[in-house]
């Protein structure tokens, strides 16, 4: 054997070693996007007004409660847009300790005199600063959320600076849960109730003169916990879900599946102080604006309660679940949602290597019948080529999962790959037929042909590239194992095929006849 | 063995016949494109919704198109399996609630074609609180399970979720015996009947795009063809002269309207899968181009004396064998991605058949015809 023959021997055999150490087990090494693996891609948006709107009502609140210490004049507080309002009625003797008040204490806010009215906005850098925190807020807690069910390998990203959020989820099998646990807001809420329940608004206000009082609102009870109606509340909350330390599934007194809660300490002082002062009134938990329970405090309550309810024990669990991964800071939309049963990721799995089994038997087939022995040439190039796009993907991992396009791209390549087998061979039947010997029929055959196989695979190498950069989940697997697969191409039927010619022809160089 | 010993076809003879078929099926694809049917979007770039299910009982496809109200548009629906009627994919684009710009359309769109077809005996059940066993995860299996098999209720679980998954139940427990014939214990089957009961359909696929996402989508693919394009012609600028890369463009723009006017011909939908099949279908046609082309290119320096026509019937006929293997083993893998691929990659298989064919002619009788000019 030529010294330079056995350095191709010894590369082609680090090659197969490589490949198959890199893509061996195959169930390990090769990652599966989740049209096979089954699972759920969602892509979600953070409402970020929301979190703006509830920072504004904190901050009148705020306000009020300031400028009532400082006994400061004002006739009311109006809330003009999701980050403005202003302050009416002021009396202008007191503008300067009013202005003095928000310099002071109130940085994030611009603001403006006009008479007796003081107009007051969120500054841009907090807009954006805010917008920005509750999306970063909320991928915190869809990643808790997610988190506590325990699902392998979920990936959370925001995509790019935006307020959306990109959850992927492999082997889910029943989306509707999950889809609904990452999207309840989860804002559990204490508060009294002043009245109701009422089959209507009018009825539930006829004792008020049918105007709602400023400290309270009008809610509905949530059909499938309570008996529904409508009912008059606070609009204080002395306990939220935020003064929670821990919430799980238990049972209540009479068996049925309710969800326990502890308060932290702080928490549970001024729950026992509000209990003691509303003994025998009705308290009601709200959460996400909708009534769950609504019971007269019995008792002096301390840090530990129950939240009752016509629960399921999952629908007990689940809430126990958004309970202690904390609320949303705003309300999610959901954009696009793509899932994937796990029996119709494994049937793809199967149709897709059948089809890939077929396809690599019939061009193998194709190619002997054809070629005879130079067609085993050709099949032993495209077995190295399948080897090394399962090596490549092997050693990327998570970063090109094998989806069903990728399968496809790689039944393509089949077809594809043998191309350049098949310029090369007809270049040198074309020679032996001009007369040539086989040797040198073989060697102009392949120098001729490699400029053609260039030139043909760059096309499609182009066309892939782009899919890749413009391409989403499934579309990019067919683009990473097009890719490979032409590129592995080019080795593997200039180099490898050449090399095999090499070595079972160099000893007869006087033969006559090559068997293509 | 070889197809052709030394071909001399005189392929250019049939020039004036292929810009004639090429032509009629591209300006009636154009008319029927922009003035007929149209080319129908998939729910990748209009939104919309796509649920794959299957139901417990066979569910007749006549009485499925009933099953929607007027509201709800008119669903397309197209039934999976050969043996009886119980897996079908249903589509909508949700046009009437997407006025609204509602940017969760789909999801209350989806959301509402499950309902409908749930069984009124499904909502009773759960009334009664029991839980759907075709419906539920193993999480919540086991806390069913827990206070009957406190010791190995997740194992149990996990178990009865792996056989409703398996390619022979195919996602749908259809009577509690199926559990027993797959090796599960009696008393676990008699406290399942107790607390479960087994919902009449599962959902095994569902993709919704919403209006937002689906025009992003659009952009998405048209910036991925463009720039694709782009690149190969600039490759094609830099590899040959001028009048070859005009040729190779008019090929391309040749296959890709050739494609489309098929496709308007077609109940197909143009989704993302299309587009990346189309794609590669450019790439594929061009690459047989480049080949002729190769040829076209050695010849004129050796048959000076010869006729331009003769020297690209030469080169075509010199190629033929592997124009024609190579484009018979792409297309016998297609073919079989297309019989035995499945639903999901169907759409893709069958535009890469038809490109693989229009692509092997069109380097043929479009490429190098048009070189004369």
């Amino acid at each position: 054997m030529k010294k330079d023959l056995r350095w191709k021997v010894i590369l082609v055999i680090i090659v197969i070693g490589l490949a198959i150490f890199l893509a061996y087990p195959p169930g390990e090494k090769i990652h599966l996007g989740l049209d096979l693996e089954g699972g759920m891609h969602l892509v979600l948006e953070v409402v970020t007004e929301d979190a703006l709107s509830i920072e504004t009502d904190q901050e009148i609140l705020r306000l009020e409660d300031e400028l009532k210490k400082k006994k400061l004049e004002y006739r009311t507080i109006a809330k003009e847009g999701i980050t403005r309002f202003s302050i009416q009625e002021i009396n202008p003797a007191q503008e300067r300790e009013i202005t003095d008040l928000l310099d002071d204490y109130f940085r994030d806010w611009d603001y403006s005199v006009m008479g007796s009215t003081v107009s007051v906005s969120l500054k841009p850098a907090a807009v954006n600063y805010l917008k920005d925190l509750s999306v970063r807020q909320a991928k915190e807690t869809i990643q808790n959320r997610v988190d506590e069910l325990g699902l392998a390998e979920p990936t959370i990203q925001r995509q790019g600076t935006g307020n959306r959020i990109i959850v992927e989820l492999p082997g889910v099998e029943n989306p509707d849960r999950i889809k609904n646990i990452i999207k309840t807001t989860a804002l559990l809420e204490w508060r009294l109730v002043l009245g109701g329940p009422a089959p209507d608004q009018e009825t539930l206000l006829q004792d008020l003169g049918g105007e709602i009082p400023s400290d309270a609102e009008v809610l509905k009870g949530d059909p499938e916990r309570t008996e529904g109606g409508y009912y008059l509340v606070s609009k204080v909350a002395p306990v939220t879900g935020k003064d929670l330390i821990n919430a799980r599934r238990s049972v209540d007194e009479w068996n049925n599946p309710a969800v326990l809660f502890t308060l932290n300490a702080e928490a549970g002082r001024r729950f026992y102080k509000f209990t003691s002062d509303n003994l025998k009134k009705p308290l009601s938990i709200i959460l996400d604006g909708k009534i769950q329970e609504v019971a007269t405090i019995q008792d002096r309550i301390p840090d530990r309660g129950v939240i009752h309810g016509t629960f399921t024990v999952e629908s007990a669990e689940d809430l126990a679940l958004v309970l202690r991964a904390g609320p949303l800071p705003a309300t999610v939309k959901y954009l696009e949602q793509r899932s994937i049963g796990p029996s119709l990721g494994k049937d793809s799995i199967r149709k897709g290597l059948s089809a890939m089994a077929i396809a690599l038997i019939l061009v193998i087939v194709f190619m002997i019948f054809y070629y005879r022995l130079s067609g085993f040439n050709a099949v032993a190039a495209l077995t190295l080529n399948i080897l090394i796009i399962m090596g490549i993907l092997g050693y990327l991992g998570e970063n090109a999962v094998l989806t069903l396009p990728g399968i496809a791209g790689i039944i393509l390549t089949i077809g594809m790959a043998v191309d350049a087998n098949v310029l090369v061979f007809e270049r040198i039947r074309e020679e032996l037929s001009s007369g040539k010997n086989v040797w040198s029929s073989i060697a102009s055959g392949f120098s001729r042909a490699f400029r053609t196989i260039l030139d043909a695979n760059m096309t499609t190498i182009i066309a892939a590239i782009f899919l890749f950069q413009f391409g989403t989940g499934p579309i990019r697997g067919f683009a990473v194992t097009l890719i490979i697969g032409i590129t592995a191409s080019m080795f593997t039927a200039v180099f490898v095929s050449r090399l095999i010619f090499d070595l079972t022809q160099s000893r007869k160089k006087k033969r006559e006849k090559l068997s293509i | 063995m070889q197809i052709f010993k030394q071909p001399k076809f005189h392929l250019m003879n049939y020039k004036v016949f292929a810009f004639v078929f090429s032509g009629i099926v591209i300006i009636a694809g154009i008319i029927n494109i922009t003035k007929g049917k149209g080319l129908t979007g998939g729910i990748d770039f209009t939104g919309g919704t796509l649920i794959q299910i299957r139901f417990k009982d066979p569910y007749p496809i006549a009485e499925l198109r009933q099953a929607f109200p007027p509201e709800m548009g008119s669903p397309k629906i197209q039934r999976l399996d050969e043996e009886g009627e119980k897996e079908y994919i249903i589509r909508t684009s949700s046009p009437e609630l997407e006025t609204e710009q509602d940017e969760e359309a789909h999801e209350i769109m989806g959301n509402r074609i499950v309902d409908v077809l749930t069984k009124e005996e499904d909502r009773s059940a759960l009334a009664r609180g029991l839980a759907d066993l075709n419906h539920i995860d193993t999480d919540e299996l086991t806390s069913i399970l827990l206070s009957s098999f406190p010791e190995n209720a997740q194992e149990i679980a996990s178990t009865i979720i792996r056989i409703r998954e398996s390619d022979d139940l195919k996602g749908i427990i259809e009577n509690y015996d199926q559990l027993l014939e797959a090796g599960i214990d009696q008393n676990v089957v008699d406290s399942l009947q107790e607390k479960t009961f087994l919902g009449s359909l599962a959902v095994k696929r569902r993709e919704s795009v919403g209006p937002q996402v689906g025009s992003e989508l659009k952009t998405r693919a048209t910036q991925a063809t463009v720039w694709a394009l782009i690149g190969m012609l600039i490759y094609i600028g830099l590899r040959f002269k001028f009048a070859y890369g005009v040729a190779a463009i008019l090929t391309l723009a040749h296959d890709v309207l050739f494609t489309l006017s098929i496709f308007s011909f077609t109940n197909r939908e143009i989704n993302l899968p299309v587009i990346a099949a189309i794609l590669t279908i450019v790439g594929y046609s061009l690459n047989d181009t480049i080949v002729i082309f190769d040829r076209v290119r050695d010849n004129i320096k050796i048959m000076r004396k010869h006729h331009f026509e003769d020297i690209l019937d030469t080169s075509i006929n010199q190629t033929l064998s592997r124009t024609v293997i190579t484009s018979g083993t792409t297309f016998l893998t297609v073919f079989a991605l297309f019989i035995f691929g499945g639903e999901v990659i169907n759409d893709f298989a069958f535009t890469m058949i038809i490109g693989v064919i229009i692509g092997t002619y069109s380097s043929i009788y479009q490429s190098c015809p048009l070189l004369f000019f």
